[in-house]
């Protein structure tokens, strides 16, 4: 009984976390969607936007989820310069070439931050109070967290389906020549979508601090990198909502598995659970690897 | 003609002699030299997958990692059972093996797909392997395997110093050899033309009848489990430990990716001439910006791609190209 109330805690806990893996993954996505690009420095990414609200807070004590609106913009201006510095040279190489230069870029981001941070782990704590529920107590942080998540999903939603450029954007993805010929500027379009697929990586790095009890350091990104993949395989790579919805499932997944596998006596639960997420990985790849919510 | 054939092989083994011979004859080199082979053959393992299949294995530490387990396995599990210096074999079938066995596993599922899904399969396999043998306790854990004191039982303080300070170097030389004659086999044989023409166009290839998936794998295993040697002898019995967290560590991939990018990714000098200026730089770069390496490191891996794709080799061959100098360096 008192495992069923962890495990339905843990679960909870799964979904809210859930929320902001989808949003760390829709980047990811939209990237991969619309320049077929896999950005191997994805954590990276989420790296730098942990530390834009470690600084805001510690620095000048803006709460993080004040700070999302300084992610996207940083984001969205690293996006840009490493778009027209390395990216749109690479557009028509060989996607050995993107693949090793988005993991370039990503280690160069992780070394500079250890730089200007140092190696070590850093934290900070923001508490506005909790939310008692029956099966668990949720840090008020959290829920903030998932009600940003969530409406700055939907945002991008309705910008993709209701706005202009969002229409360019997806009769870009459906035909790149089909594309041109209509006149849509397909170079401004590669740079607007790596550029907001970076902006949402680094806002999704701010929310996500509120969920690292560990601190923060400049290598904490691998793991994103690791999570984010098997999210964005889960919802079908190149769809930021299978990816959103992704991050629901993988969170569900996450922390259920390390309900059960607290269980194993003598084993570290959570570096297991780390393990846990390369196998499904492994396992949607082999089984289904269009993604559970891609169609085929 | 046959000359010609062989010409850059036997370039390698030149250098390869040289190497050793420096070594060898100044007692203070010897170090340099084991650094500088072992980044050689580093990138040689990496590039018989890389360069045949233009297919990039973010996990390669992972299989050096574990090449790195199964010497120290071998040896802390198997040195009371008396077989003496049959240990090392032994240490070396079993980092093969292994480091064989996780290639198939990965790759037979990640090789049926296109590029971008085996890059995700890949890049998940150095951290999971990592957290499973921290999070699962075997293999020693997170504390690793300490494997100085069963090689002093088994060998005798003299010998154990000198396999690891000697031998370990030797071995690297030897795996080295055979990792270049694994590379030009493969490019003068069916699986290095089948690998050309599914690099070049896989539809295409997959038309004429080539089995892109099993020629890739074969690529794939042979490239681990020369990976997985080089561990065993440079993280394993020469430093006589082996510790989770310094064997998984992802910056020894990037090493591979410079070294093989820069030399000329698909040759067979390419990562000998990447791995020669890359270990020499190293060396110095650690005495003159110590903990700096990376940063200068990753934007030197974006310049090579953008304006160099061939790397070293590449240029020299767009430069000879039509002279008999081009035909030799291939």
């Amino acid at each position: 009984m008192q495992f069923l109330g962890m495990l339905s805690g843990n679960l909870l806990n799964g979904i809210i976390l859930g929320a902001v893996y989808g949003l760390m993954t829709m980047g990811l996505s939209l990237i991969f969607g619309v320049l077929k690009v896999v950005n191997v420095g994805h954590g990276a990414f989420i790296m730098v936007g942990a530390y834009v609200a470690y600084w805001m807070f510690t620095l000048f004590g803006l709460a993080p989820i004040l700070s999302v609106p300084i992610g996207l913009i940083l984001g969205m201006a690293l996006g840009f310069l490493f778009f027209y510095l390395v990216m749109k040279r690479l557009l028509d190489a060989p996607e050995l070439s993107t693949l090793l230069a988005t993991f370039a870029i990503g280690i160069f981001l992780e070394e500079i931050a250890k730089v200007i941070w140092g190696p070590d782990f850093r934290g900070y704590s923001w508490n506005v109070g909790s939310l008692h529920l029956p099966i668990a107590t949720i840090p008020m942080a959290k829920i903030y967290a998932l009600m940003s998540s969530i409406a700055i999903a939907i945002g991008l939603y309705l910008w993709f389906k209701k706005t202009r450029a969002g229409t360019a954007l997806r009769c870009l993805v459906e035909d790149k020549e089909g594309a041109r010929v209509c006149g849509i500027n397909v170079t401004g379009f590669y740079a607007l979508s790596f550029a907001l697929g970076l902006g949402f990586t680094v806002l999704s790095g701010v929310l996500l601090t509120l969920f690292i009890p560990v601190g923060i350091s400049p290598y904490m990104g691998g793991i994103y990198t690791l999570k984010a993949f098997v999210i964005a395989v889960l919802g079908g790579l190149a769809s930021p909502w299978g990816a959103f919805f992704g991050g629901f499932i993988f969170g569900l997944v996450e922390n259920g598995s390390y309900s059960l596998l607290g269980l194993i006596p003598n084993v570290e639960p959570f570096s297991l659970t780390q393990f846990v997420a390369f196998m499904v990985l492994l396992v949607i790849l082999l089984l289904k690897p269009e993604g559970l919510l891609g169609e085929k | 003609m046959i000359l010609r054939k062989y010409s850059s092989f036997i370039i390698t083994l030149a250098i390869f002699a040289v190497l050793l011979l420096i070594g060898l004859l100044r007692p203070t080199m010897w170090q340099p030299v084991a650094l500088i082979m072992f980044y050689i053959a580093m990138g040689q393992a990496f590039n018989i997958f890389l360069g045949m299949t233009g297919y990039v294995n973010f996990g390669y530490v992972a299989f050096l990692a574990i090449g790195s387990y199964g010497m120290a396995l071998g040896i802390s599990r198997f040195y009371h059972t008396g077989i003496g210096l049959w240990l090392i074999p032994l240490g070396f079938t079993l980092a093969a093996l292994m480091a064989g066995l996780l290639s198939v596993l990965v790759g037979g599922i990640a090789l049926r797909l296109r590029g971008a899904y085996f890059a995700i399969a890949t890049i998940g396999v150095n951290e999971g392997l990592k957290y499973l043998i921290e999070g699962a306790k075997f293999w020693g854990g997170s504390e690793g395997i300490i494997i100085s004191k069963p090689m002093r039982v088994t060998f005798g303080r003299h010998l154990a110093n000198s396999l690891s300070t000697f031998w370990a170097d030797i071995f690297l030389f030897a795996i080295a050899v055979l990792a270049a004659y694994l590379t030009f086999r493969f490019m003068h044989s069916r699986v290095g033309y089948a690998l050309t023409a599914v690099r070049e166009d896989e539809d295409a290839a997959k038309v004429m009848g080539v089995n892109a998936t099993k020629y890739k794998l074969i690529a794939f295993i042979v490239s681990s489990c020369v990976a997985g040697l080089i561990g065993a002898t440079t993280w394993c019995l020469k430093s006589t430990y082996v510790f989770p967290e310094d064997v998984f560590e992802v910056s020894y991939t990037v090493e591979a990716i410079v070294i093989v990018m820069l030399g000329g990714s698909g040759t067979l000098l390419g990562p000998i001439i990447g791995g020669l200026i890359y270990g020499i730089c190293k060396y110095w770069l650690a005495v003159l910006l110590p903990g700096l390496q990376l940063l200068i490191l990753a934007p030197l891996i974006i310049v090579i791609i953008v304006a160099f794709p061939g790397g070293i080799v590449g240029v020299i061959r767009e430069k000879t190209r039509g002279t008999a100098f081009d035909q030799v360096i291939v």
